[in-house]
């Protein structure tokens, strides 16, 4: 069973963003960097199936060098390796997914997990892109998963709290949902030894963008909000009338 | 970041008499334990507050003569030109801070017990004290009221001296001036007693000699309790300090209102337990509403937009706090700079006034480990050196009070990688659960300040639902390993009193439980009738009491001890404790200690009954109360069972244990124990605290000659 989670190193806020002078982008010194939060279930789902079925678990990116921050955090999760594909300049989704399409066409996969989406862009394409490229189904918004022979029997959550459960033959590529898995923390030990381990690097072949960045700007705040005052029956009592307004 | 514009009016500058204050913080006059015998530690202290951003920053009451001595309690003195010189100290740095200095001129009348000075004070009547034990005043006469204002006349000059830019004529806390004020105190029938113009005599007549001598180079405060509760015969804001206002407007030059006598200054400094950010208001407001000179006034402020409402609805000119400004010194800076998360709001725990009303003892604030050890020890609030020994990882298991603070200051010391690990599923420890008691919800800002820093720190990460065995703690890859595995109540009523366990106390029965039980794991006792067995003298036994109380059980409170929750009296809880039991109805059963707890009883004797005869007290539950253990079984498996050798060889260099896990004691001492360990993980040996820098006389061949030379012409009569 070999099992291939994309991830992303993604950019996260404080409480002031300021942008680049253009405003096509947030200045790097108002951003801190981390695992995407989808993928580290995506991560620790992968190792599940190992310790399950054996096998092995490849973490890929796509990204510059400050990426393989988010690779080593998986490799000290439990990743047998990683890899990189080297893309520094400005990439949209779709370009993510053919460097990454590239890679796993080499690697050869029976599963290929992604998380469903980025905390940073919030477009949730690259899994699905990813999928098309390599010509393999692929099942969204994975809640749940259990691999039999050849095939994944997949839970797949819908809207209006349903969900779906589909088999899906393998291999294919699936979009992990966070709260699927706890996902595991790393030890120091595991950490120290994750930071030595040799990451394949490889460079990203010219693809298409789909999208760019026009404007970057902090949308203006609307006038909407009603404040509720400090005292809690009274609070309490407002959000019950507010609740049976909205709800009539 | 940047001040947030609605808060501008906290940074307006203000005129006070011939002084200006650069913004409206100011900080009230409070102790702290160093007076003027330890003039570095006074000195730093209140200078980190002036860095802070404080405009104005008080001595705690300072004492005029040797007749007004609180010692065992620890005021400043400005008796002679030695104590103008080590005050002046602290002058000075507050100086160059751009912050103005006051001086708190304080003549204890029959509050004064002079146990060092073994003088005795005068007073407007002699009835003793109220506060202190066996403690008279010499009834004043007229001669002696001269003498009186004459020694605070004589000290405001020393006071101008030594720096201070601010002098008070200080009343409230029910000390001299007031005292004539009130009819509690002041039974005369003379000319300064009975009408109220003849009570306002001499603090008027003494505001107006301090500001002839002294008001063109000092701005003159006078502090004034508006309401002491004690009905007619107490201080009464319509009454008298209105009228009073009034009638001194003109001499002062900015007035500090608060509220309370001595014996019960609770109301004043207010327990968060019972009182929210603010509880004066309505009485400096009325001050305000008729003073034509600026007010300022305490009211536990840490919340900087109702500070602006404060100022902006007319109720005050100037913000005045004690606790907030202990808890973080650099509250005004973190407004100004528009870091609102960053504020360690003080809890209101009081833990800092206990060390003053035990007498003695240094103020220890939980919330700010560095309080006080900003001379001795050379820490400051908000600096960190890297540690030299940053290159280490270090793990912290247990994210209790000890073990957060270790983990944000060892963060802030700049460890390579500090991992924060606890079972549960969230930082606090038992803090999660003590602020649910009740009127304790305030106390929760220990944990959720630091919960905002270790978040901030990129180094320090927090491992929720992680419970590590010895050997997953030796394998974790930590050159440092820091157990904070805090304490639990004993489950078989071990206690201080018997030093004995009580037969048939087992909180693993159902009708037995211990508050960790209660509160941490939601156990509840079946049936009406519950016995609280307390030995442990704070908040726990009452705080449990009370919310079984609220929830419909018949309580009965038991102690070995003479007074429920002694310690609380050191906190000002006391009162309005006693008064909350005594409201819901709790049995309060005092010098009585459990001999046996059997199924629907508790058998018990009075701790001073030599024939030991029997009372049973029929319930359907009992509380254990008794004692504290530390949860010490993974630091004595990594010691003992593993061994500090073979932990040496999987790479852990250094074991140590930090807050209740060694031993139990205060939250502040927890987050201190924490803090301490941080601040000195790269000493020669961090197990052991480092010597601080003590402030006390030293013998040298020099003063020996000159000592015994002065002690043998005193003997024989021929000192000059």
């Amino acid at each position: 069973m070999k099992t291939v989670v994309c991830v992303k190193q993604v950019r996260t806020l404080g409480d002031e963003v300021q942008f680049t002078d253009g405003g096509m982008d947030v200045d790097p010194d108002y951003v801190d960097l981390a695992l995407n939060e989808w993928d580290s279930y995506a991560m620790e789902e992968a190792l599940r199936l190992r310790e399950a079925h054996g096998g092995e678990v490849l973490v890929l990116t796509c990204g510059g060098k400050e990426s393989e921050a988010a690779l080593r955090r998986c490799l000290a999760m439990g990743a047998d390796r990683a890899a990189r594909v080297e893309r520094a300049e400005d990439h949209d989704a779709i370009q993510v997914a053919h460097a990454l399409a590239g890679v796993v066409r080499e690697e050869g996969a029976d599963l290929v997990l992604c998380g469903v989406q980025s905390s940073d862009s919030v477009q949730a394409a690259t899994g699905t892109a990813l999928a098309e490229l390599l010509g393999l189904p692929r099942v969204a918004v994975v809640t749940r998963l259990e691999v039999g022979q050849g095939t994944a029997r997949v839970h797949r959550e819908l809207e209006g709290g349903l969900a779906d459960v589909v088999d899906v033959d393998m291999p294919a590529v699936l979009t992990i949902q966070t709260g699927i898995n706890k996902p595991r923390y790393a030890n120091l030990r595991a950490i120290k030894q994750a930071e030595q381990v040799e990451i394949a690097v490889s460079q990203a072949t010219d693809a298409p963008s789909a999208s760019r960045v026009r404007r970057m700007f902090v949308p203006d705040r609307g006038e909407s909000a009603e404040m509720l005052g400090t005292d809690p029956a009274e609070v309490a009592g407002r959000i019950a009338e507010i609740v049976k307004e909205r709800t009539a | 970041m940047a001040r947030d514009p609605k808060h501008d009016i906290l940074f307006e500058p203000i005129q006070i008499g011939p002084k200006t204050m650069r913004n409206r913080f100011y900080q009230i006059p409070h102790c702290n334990g160093f007076g003027s015998e330890k003039p570095f530690s006074q000195a730093f202290f209140r200078a980190v507050k002036a860095e802070g951003g404080y405009a104005a920053v008080s001595t705690e009451y300072c004492s005029i003569s040797p007749e007004s001595d609180d010692t065992h309690r620890m005021s400043a003195r400005l008796w002679d030109d030695d104590d103008i010189k080590n005050l002046s100290l602290m002058c000075d740095m507050l100086h160059e801070h751009d912050c103005l200095s006051a001086a708190e001129l304080w003549y204890g009348g029959p509050h004064a017990p002079c146990m060092e000075t073994r003088c005795v004070a005068r007073g407007p009547s002699q009835i003793p004290s109220d506060f202190e034990y066996l403690t008279y005043a010499i009834e004043a006469d007229k001669d002696d009221i001269r003498y009186l204002q004459r020694l605070y006349v004589e000290a405001a000059k020393r006071a101008r001296t030594a720096g201070f830019d601010i002098v008070y004529v200080y009343g409230s806390h029910s000390y001299l001036p007031q005292q004539f004020l009130t009819p509690f105190y002041n039974k005369r029938t003379d000319e300064y007693g009975g009408s109220f113009e003849n009570r306002a005599r001499f603090w008027r007549e003494t505001i107006e000699q301090v500001k002839e001598a002294v008001g063109d180079d000092c701005a003159i405060a006078v502090r004034m309790s508006t309401d002491m509760f004690l009905g007619e015969a107490g201080t009464q804001l319509e009454r008298d300090c209105l009228p009073f206002v009034e009638l001194v407007d003109e001499l002062v030059d900015v007035w500090d209102i608060n509220l309370s006598g001595i014996a019960e200054w609770g109301e004043d400094a207010t327990p968060s337990r019972f009182y929210e950010q603010g509880r004066a208001l309505p009485w400096q407001a009325a001050v305000k509403a008729i003073s034509k000179k600026p007010v300022l006034g305490v009211g536990r402020w840490t919340d900087p937009n109702a500070m602006v409402d404060a100022i902006n609805e007319g109720k005050l000119d100037i913000i005045a706090t004690c606790r907030p400004s202990t808890s973080d010194p650099f509250l005004p800076k973190k407004i100004e700079e528009g870091r609102l998360d960053d504020i360690r709001e003080c809890i209101g725990c009081n833990v800092c006034i206990s060390r003053w009303e035990i007498g003695g003892p240094p103020l220890i604030c939980t919330q700010n480990a560095t309080a006080g050890e900003e001379y001795r020890r050379g820490w400051h609030p908000e600096k960190f050196t890297t540690a030299r020994n940053a290159d280490n990882d270090v793990l912290v298991v247990g994210a209790g009070p000890a073990g957060m603070e270790c983990a944000m200051v060892l963060g802030k010391r700049g460890m390579r990688r500090v991992h924060l690990v606890d079972a549960a599923d969230d930082m606090g420890g038992t803090m999660r659960w003590i602020p649910q008691l009740p009127g304790l919800g305030e106390w929760a800002r220990l944990v959720n300040y630091r919960k905002i820093q270790i978040d901030k720190l990129k180094n320090v990460e927090f491992l929720a639902s992680m419970k590590l065995s010895a050997t997953d703690v030796a394998a974790y890859g930590a050159e440092i390993v820091v157990v904070a595995t805090g304490s639990y109540w004993a489950t078989d009523g071990l206690n201080g009193a018997s030093h004995d366990v009580i037969p048939g106390a087992d909180a693993s029965l159902a009708w037995q439980a211990t508050p960790d039980q209660i509160m941490g794991e939601g156990k509840q006792l079946d049936g009406e009738r519950v016995l609280v067995f307390d030995n442990d003298g704070y908040f726990m036994g009452v705080s449990i009491s009370e919310m079984l109380a609220l929830e419909g059980k018949k309580v009965t409170l038991m102690t070995p001890m003479g007074n429920v929750a002694p310690y609380m009296h050191f906190t000002l809880e006391a009162p309005n404790m006693h008064r909350r039991l005594h409201s819901l109805g709790v049995e309060i059963v005092t010098y009585y200690l459990p001999s046996r707890f059997e199924p629907g009883a508790v058998v018990a004797t009075h701790v001073y009954d030599e024939h030991g005869h029997e009372r049973t007290w029929d319930v359907d539950g009992v509380v254990l109360v008794s004692q504290r253990r530390s949860n010490e079984a993974l630091f004595r498996s990594l010691k003992d069972d593993i061994g500090l050798d073979t932990l040496k060889a999987e790479g852990v260099d250094a074991l140590y244990r930090i807050g209740d896990c060694e031993a139990p004691r205060l939250l502040a001492d927890a987050v201190f124990s924490g803090h301490r360990l941080a601040r000195e993980i790269d000493s020669p040996d961090p197990s052991v605290p480092l010597p601080f820098r003590r402030e006390r006389r030293v013998v040298d061949a020099g003063t020996v000659a000159s000592e015994r030379a002065w002690h043998e012409a005193v003997v024989a009569g021929t000192a000059s």
